[in-house]
């Protein structure tokens, strides 16, 4: 993958003023009112833990299983980074948000024509070169934006200046990586942080998929022999019968 | 001749009358209403009852007409040829239910074409919708004869067949690899969802899992049908044809069965056998009703050579299969998603109309169509005949 842009969250900066929340509403245009989880109108949250406070947003991964689930292609993740969402193709089989390793994606449940919503790390403002709006709404740089490997570098600069960060970077190992990382002072597991899979989600249905030919040829092959056995011994016995009948005139035409 | 009476009120009748209008209103929450007043669906358990029962059991209970139609038409067992057209009908009228259901199931219904011109290979739920497709395609000329036979031109009549009788070996087979495919796929789906789904479930064999647990079920119920139709609708098969099919559930249960539990073994599921939880109590239902108790009767000639008892055994198979399509696709995920999904009552009456809408085409099918040898002859739709309606 060439250049992709990625967002390092610090929870150790972040000061919960839900500015970030405020901002992405806006953009979107949903009402202001804080919601407490993700839904259709709110595609990043705040959630506080004890005394700090982690934001909750898409994890734009490298290998997305929402878009490698997605039977017609809607979901796809794009050279810059962000997943997006192509609402036009989606047929609401909802098989994204069973896929989903961070049960990010939302459904508009109680809409009539209900679409697949979640951040898609505003992929429209990103192809300007504009930041997305949260990280540029966020007052004290807990949220930053830049190219994938340099923001990877300054995560893994933070945690080894300072004794206080847990050493690991969530999101550059999980699922095999993703666009959004976080660095944090306290065990992710404690700030409901999902444990997840080291390899990228795809990798577990491509074995199944990639049986496909073998099925249809060796399936194929055994059956279409099996067939030809089957078929022949009906021949022969046909062949077998005649014969018998031929030789066999005078004899009890109703053995068989 | 047209002595037209009203259709007399008998006791299914009401039942079914009754299941069509709980499902009538059913249809119009879901359609005019949406989702959140029709289903108690979520954002943790997308996924409910009309994708465990509508598609998973609708699918996999319709398995018995590849393996029906595989083992007379390609293996020659000429011995089922008899149930032959009763397989192959009931499972077109299976995936019928599940194309309806995905009417209903789907966001957006009207795109239901898009996965047709909108490829993404690497989706499991897109080679399933492919299968599924071209599959009920393959079923609908495997069962065309029995309505072509009934054109009255007797050229255009011929021809079909003949044209037909070319095909069907091909039609067959491929309809047994695109069955085969599908089948396994339907699992395949969860493979995605690992971490989400419980251990007593999750396994990186479960489109083996689905294909091995779906041919027995498709063979129950395929051996319930026709029961039925000996019983209720005048047909004559020979009950030693049932014995001899439900002879290979049994088999097919058991390697599921020593499959699953090496499986359960060596992922580490088998720890949660024994806990104290829903899940794992719902796990041994399953397992008792599908194999179980279905091995343990099937053992028996007693229970193979009485109809009764066939029958009753069959259903236990149909019904242990259910619970395992609805844990895979319900309960396994309670634990996960830390919400407890009980379908809304418009859920259950869209799926059971759905379901009895088949039945009563199966009814109707088998009375008016040769589709069982039977005592009396197929009924013609041009003419009543009051004296045996
Ligand atoms: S709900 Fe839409 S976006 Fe999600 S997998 Fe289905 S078609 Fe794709």
């Amino acid at each position: 993958m060439p250049k992709s842009k990625a967002i390092l969250i610090d929870i150790t900066k972040c000061i919960g003023c839900l500015s970030c929340e405020a901002a992405c509403k806006q953009l979107h245009g949903f009402s202001q009112d804080p919601e407490p989880k993700l839904s259709p109108t709110a595609f990043t949250i705040v959630e506080e833990h004890g005394d700090r406070y982690v934001r909750r947003m898409c994890m734009n991964c490298q290998d997305p299983a929402c878009a490698s689930a997605c039977l017609v292609g809607a979901l796809k993740k794009t050279e810059l980074g962000p997943v997006t969402y192509e609402s036009s193709k989606c047929i609401g089989c909802r098989y994204c948000l069973v896929a989903c390793p961070f049960n990010v994606p939302r459904y508009q449940w109680s809409k009539l024509a209900p679409f697949v919503t979640k951040c898609d790390m505003c992929y429209a403002r990103q192809a300007k070169g504009q930041s997305p709006a949260c990280v540029e709404a966020c007052p004290v740089q807990a949220s930053i934006v830049g190219w994938r490997d340099e923001i990877l570098e300054e995560a893994q600069r933070r945690i080894l200046s300072d004794t206080k960060y847990e050493k690991h970077i969530y999101g550059s190992e999980e699922v095999g990586g993703t666009s959004v990382f976080y660095i944090s002072d306290v065990p992710f597991e404690k700030l409901g942080f999902t444990k997840v899979e080291s390899q990228p989600m795809p990798v577990l249905t491509a074995n199944a998929l990639g049986d496909i030919p073998t099925v249809v040829t060796v399936g194929g092959g055994l059956l279409a022999g099996l067939y030809w056995i089957t078929n022949r011994r009906k021949l022969v016995a046909l062949a077998e019968a005649a014969e018998s009948a031929r030789s066999g005139k005078g004899k009890d035409p109703h053995h068989d | 001749m047209t002595n037209f009476r009203l259709p007399k009120l008998t006791f299914w009748r009401t039942v079914v009358a009754v299941i069509f209008l709980a499902g009538a209103y059913a249809a119009y929450a879901r359609f005019a209403l949406g989702f959140q007043q029709s289903t108690n669906l979520a954002d943790s358990q997308p996924w409910g009852l009309w994708v465990g029962l509508g598609t998973l059991c609708g699918v996999g209970i319709s398995a018995g007409g590849f393996a029906i139609a595989a083992a007379v038409y390609l293996l020659g067992f000429e011995r089922y040829r008899p149930v032959v057209r009763a397989a192959v009908l009931l499972s077109f009228l299976g995936y019928l239910t599940v194309i309806v259901g995905m009417m209903y199931e789907l966001g957006l219904p009207w795109r239901i074409w898009h996965p047709i011109v909108m490829w993404n290979r690497r989706s499991v739920l897109f080679e399933v919708s492919w299968c599924v497709m071209l599959y009920t395609t393959v079923l609908s000329l495997e069962f065309s004869p029995s309505l072509v036979e009934k054109i009255p031109w007797v050229r255009l009549r011929e021809l079909y067949l003949k044209w037909h009788h070319h095909l069907l070996i091909a039609l067959v087979l491929i309809g047994a690899i695109l069955s085969s495919l599908h089948q396994s796929f339907l699992g395949g789906l969860y493979l995605l969802a690992k971490g989400k789904v419980d251990p007593l479930w999750y396994s990186s064999y479960l489109p083996t899992l689905f294909y091995l647990s779906a041919v027995p079920a498709g063979l129950a119920a395929t051996i319930m049908a026709v029961y039925l139709c000996n019983r209720s609708l005048h047909a004559r098969v020979d009950p030693r044809v049932l014995a001899e099919l439900s002879q290979i559930i049994a088999p097919m249960l058991y390697v599921y069965a020593l499959l699953r539990g090496i499986d359960l073994v060596t992922h580490g599921g088998a720890g949660y056998l024994f806990k104290w939880r829903e899940e794992s109590l719902l796990f041994w239902f399953e397992i008792a009703m599908f194999v179980i108790a279905p091995v343990l009767l099937l053992s028996q000639s007693k229970v193979r050579n009485n109809p009764n008892a066939l029958y009753g055994t069959c259903a236990l198979v149909v019904m242990g299969f259910m619970a395992n399509r609805l844990n895979v696709s319900i309960t396994a995920f309670q634990a996960s998603s830390g919400f407890y999904y009980i379908p809304k009552w418009t859920e259950f009456a869209l799926s059971m109309a759905t379901v009895t809408a088949a039945g009563v085409a199966f009814h109707y099918a088998v009375i008016y169509l040769e589709i069982l040898p039977r005592s009396v002859p197929a009924k013609n739709w041009m003419t009543r005949h009051p004296a045996t309606a």
